[in-house]
């Protein structure tokens, strides 16, 4: 990296927030998948006036720059794909205010996404989005990938959750506020556009966020079935009927058994799936719904329905979803986590057929993901050293995504697009679709220095499609 | 504004392109697809995505300006366009596409009436939370593209929460489509979010994917009346903060409850705040509602509370719902802005609204929908000598109000004067919460929209909203001037 640009950088944020040596940089090579890219320069701004000088510098020396948070990531999103500048938002990480009444905090990008529920909490509030990674990942990044989380079910993902921000343009530096508190957007809705574009439009500096009620009351199901058909029938049957559980996931007799052997959350060893519901609000609709939702479980096969008995019971069930990626890390030297979406009508037959996937391809496929809106998270366990193999898991997720599509349904629920599915874009998207979105880029990111190859197909032409694992390994999926 | 009617070969060349069934050029017929007094040349009902694409084409390469509509509801909604060239109605346009019940989603053409939808829906237990004003006439492409008030989005939100994706068509005649037909997707921009509320300006909606809501089993509704305003407020305040989900909360003071019939309906001193309140779910969680939003009331010093169902509960919500509607039939030429609210100002705005209606003159009626939480304020201002001068829809009012044909033409001038004067008064009002709440006029007489800034003082963002606008109609043949500023 120009010698000159790293000057300025340090005489702009001080010596102790600008890495350069290759040993400084080697942490921020990575995000949740494994595949990597190495940044040039790693710097930490402390203020929006700091972004907007690091924007200009880059804009000056023609540099990349793309933003961080907690490089939780699991689309290669914070990667810095074609080198450059790293800015790590760690040290913007205020909340800056808290509006009960109106249910509204503003808050720095560093701010760690279960942080503003923590700070919140006292009001009776909280903030929705639930990604799994909530105890590390920050706002930012959740704004940048549109983050989801098992409780999306309900509450939408983290767009439905932001309604202004603070952007730096990255053609001048140019600070902008889009939106506000308001519930609505007036004029053009921005904030819209911007959440969930992966950090290739601008760079945000302050987002406000909705705050939601803590429900009066909660019940956590646990459905255990000795089919897995059982399991996505019921899930089926919960959505035809009108239910909506604040969650409902689900997890295969494979992964249920690998996660017990770890967590000990209590789940049986010997069923071929369960379901982990959730139901939250008044009381009296708790009540129903969890009687309505065990009569469903248990009319469609479920050899019990267990409700957790206390808090304790709960969390247990919930460390068990969520430490589900760490327990499978354990027994494979390799695996690549899925991210889909089906209509929830076509879980039995996508299951069967991801089953399927898995036997001609000889590879083990766990599942365990968020039944309730369609959102597959296929696991491929491999093993990397063997050759060829990698080839085949390429094939093997091709397969499901494609399904997926066929499905009518789509390339990401909630990982983004990033690095890993950009050539798989033309999928969902005709040349034209991908074309505008393309002009928007350009019209926000004219010089195309921020995150760049991300999201949109880098050829021209659709050419020859390709997955790329970039999650392989310890990934974390919400 | 003077602008050059399109030529008989530019007409000739629409009319080659759908035939002339569907293309309509006689005057008379015109003239139901006015807006602010602007009779268009042409009116096309293309049929399907290819054919509208195809128009925007050529219209595009003659330099004719479109305007997409179709229940024409809502036309006098958006500033006095800079050229109107074409209407481009999108009512053939009017198909459910793809309906998954058991997937609670749903993919329809812009021109779906509304009502018609419901009831679709409705056969399968099943709706929208898109209960917007002018029922029998709004269909799905106008809701969205006027982001119409919904009372609904107390609880479900607006548009942006439950609309999953588009396909359009942008002023370069190109079919495209973001987001996706199922519930939870992440894959690229969501472009579409930028088409709600955007008049047409940005693209013509050809299909939109919802997700659907499954219909309650109960539903009852409650009223409030208050003697003061603060009660009122501090009711809504509690409801809020409370663990209740209602369905609607609106507050209406004097005027709105007049306007609305809620005070002639239901008793109650005309001087009353009504607070109505929309519940839903099982019998528990409705007896639910009713028992604490009781205790509430009482708590507030509320003069009466009661709770209606049937017919009685239906006229309530349709109050609400048709508030604009029924503020143009009292007064046509009437004002009416539409205001983000905060709870922690709405009580303080309210009794500026007051205080600012009084000294220019003007009558004034205040609805706020999610009341006690961030929710939407309508402002209804008026002269104070008008009433039930001419009851109409808003097409024939605009050429009403095009044409001067008032009984008070004289002080004509002076009218505008003070409205325009109040209307900006309102809108610093409205925005002096800090940059949280803010507001624009939704309706308003053609003669004063060319006298005021309709979405008040030109904002930071808007060379960002220019931008976009370049992007998706960079010839600006679509809806040219009809949005924000001038976009």
């Amino acid at each position: 990296m120009n010698p000159k640009l790293i000057r300025e950088l340090q005489n702009l944020l001080g010596r102790d927030a600008v890495l350069f040596a290759r040993e400084d940089l080697l942490l921020y090579e990575y995000d949740g998948s494994v595949e990597s890219a190495r940044p040039e320069c790693v710097v930490f701004p402390s203020s929006t006036r700091d972004v907007v000088e690091i924007m200009r510098l880059a804009k000056r020396f023609e540099t990349p720059l793309v933003g961080r948070g907690a490089g939780t990531g699991l689309s290669g999103g914070a990667l810095p794909r074609a080198g450059g500048i790293v800015a790590v938002f760690a040290r913007m990480n205020r909340i800056l205010e808290i509006d009960a009444e109106s249910r509204r905090a503003v808050v720095q990008p560093g701010v760690v996404n279960l942080d503003i529920t923590r700070a919140v909490a006292h009001l009776g509030l909280y903030f929705a989005p639930d990604p799994s990674s909530q105890k590390s990942c920050t706002i930012g990044g959740n704004v940048s990938e549109n983050a989801g989380g098992p409780h999306t079910l309900a509450y939408g993902v983290t767009t439905n959750h932001v309604t202004g921000l603070e952007i730096v343009m990255p053609e001048d530096g140019r600070v902008v506020r889009i939106g506000g508190k308001a519930a609505e957007p007036l004029g053009y809705d921005l904030a819209g556009l911007m959440v969930g574009s992966e950090g290739t439009l601008a760079m945000v500096t302050e987002i406000t966020v909705r705050l939601s009620r803590t429900p009066e009351a909660v019940k956590t199901l646990l459905a255990v079935y000795d089919a897995v058909d059982d399991a996505t029938e019921s899930v089926v049957e919960i959505t035809r009927r009108g239910i909506t559980p604040a969650a409902c996931e689900m997890l295969d007799g494979w992964t249920l058994r690998t996660v017990e052997d770890f967590v000990h959350a209590g789940f049986p060893r010997d069923c071929a799936a369960v379901l982990l519901l959730e139901v939250e609000g008044l009381s009296e609709a708790v009540a129903e719904q969890a009687a309505e939702i065990s009569e469903v479980c248990r009319s469609r096969g479920a050899r019990e329905v267990r409700v957790a008995r206390d808090a304790h019971e709960r969390d247990l069930l919930w460390k068990g979803r969520k430490n589900a990626f760490g327990a499978i890390g354990r027994l494979s030297p390799s695996y690549y986590v899925l991210d889909g979406v089906i209509p929830r009508t076509r879980l039995p037959e996508t299951l069967r057929r991801i089953e399927e996937i898995g036997r001609d391809s000889g590879f083990r496929i766990g599942n365990i993901f968020h039944a309730g809106d369609g959102n597959l998270h296929p696991l491929i366990l491999f093993d990397p050293r063997n050759p060829g193999e990698f080839e085949r898991v390429v094939a093997a997720s091709r397969a499901i995504i494609e399904h997926c599509i066929a499905m009518g349904g789509a390339l990401t629920g909630e990982h983004g697009v990033g690095m890993e599915k950009n050539e798989l874009m033309p999928l969902m998207f005709t040349p034209k679709d991908l074309a505008l979105m393309a002009r928007v880029r350009d019209a926000f990111n004219p010089d195309g220095l921020l995150n760049p190859q991300k999201m949109l197909p880098l050829g021209k032409s659709c050419g020859e499609l390709r997955v790329l694992p970039q999650s392989v390994g310890s990934a974390l999926p919400a | 504004m003077k602008q050059d009617p399109p030529s008989g070969t530019q007409i000739a060349r629409l009319e080659q392109l759908l035939g002339a069934a569907r293309t309509t050029t006689d005057p008379a017929s015109l003239s139901a697809y006015e807006i602010d007094g602007m009779r268009p040349g042409a009116a096309v009902r293309p049929a399907d995505a290819d054919e509208v694409a195809e128009l925007v084409r050529v219209a595009a390469g003659e330099k004719l300006a479109v305007i997409p509509c179709s229940g024409r509801s809502k036309l006098a909604v958006g500033g006095v366009p800079a050229r109107y060239d074409v209407a481009l109605d999108l009512s053939a346009l009017n198909r459910v596409r793809a309906y998954d019940p058991g997937d609670l989603t749903l993919s329809v053409e812009p021109g779906v009436r509304l009502e018609d939808l419901q009831r679709e829906l409705g056969e399968h237990g099943q709706f929208l939370p898109l209960e917007v004003a002018f029922s029998e006439r709004a269909t799905v492409g106008g809701a969205i593209a006027t982001n119409a008030y919904s009372p609904l989005g107390a609880h479900f939100g607006s548009a942006r929460d439950f609309v999953l994706g588009m396909e359009f068509v942008t002023g370069l005649g190109e079919i495209a489509k973001s987001g996706g037909r199922v519930v939870k997707n992440v894959t690229g921009y969501d472009l579409h979010k930028l088409l709600i509320g955007s008049l047409g300006t940005l693209g013509v909606i050809t299909r939109v994917h919802f997700r659907t809501f499954p219909r309650p089993a109960e539903r009852r509704v409650f009223t409030a009346a208050f003697g003061a305003p603060s009660a009122a407020h501090e009711f809504c305040r509690a409801v809020a903060a409370s663990a209740l989900e209602p369905r609607a909360i609106e507050m209406l003071d004097p005027g709105a409850a007049e306007i609305s019939g809620l005070a002639a309906q239901f008793g109650a001193s005309v001087r009353d705040w009504r607070v109505v309140i929309a519940a839903a779910g099982s019998a528990a969680v409705v007896e639910r509602h009713a028992r604490d939003l009781e205790h509430m009331a009482r708590g507030a010093q509320a003069a009466r509370f009661e709770a209606w169902t049937g017919a009685d509960a239906a006229k309530c919500l349709r109050a609400i719902r048709e508030f604009v509607r029924l503020a143009l039939e009292h007064a046509p030429t009437a004002t009416i802005l539409r205001i983000a609210l905060l709870p922690a100002s709405a009580a303080a705005l309210a009794e500026r609204i007051a205080a600012i209606a009084d000294a220019h003159g003007l009558d004034a009626a205040l609805a706020i929908g999610a009341a006690g939480s961030a929710g939407t304020g309508y402002i209804a201002l008026w002269a104070r000598a008008e009433r039930r001068a001419e009851t109409s829809l808003p097409t024939g009012r605009q050429a009403s109000a095009a044409t001067g044909a008032s009984s008070l033409e004289a002080s004509a001038d002076e009218r505008e004067t003070s409205l325009a004067a109040a209307i900006k008064e309102l809108l610093e009002a409205a925005s002096s919460g800090g940059a949280a709440a803010r507001g624009f006029v939704e309706w308003c007489p053609t003669a004063l929209k060319r006298r005021i800034s309709l979405w008040g003082e030109t904002r930071e963002d808007f060379v960002l909203m220019q931008r976009v606008k370049n992007i998706f109609d960079p010839h600006g043949v679509l809806a040219p001037e009809r949005y924000c500023g001038g976009l």
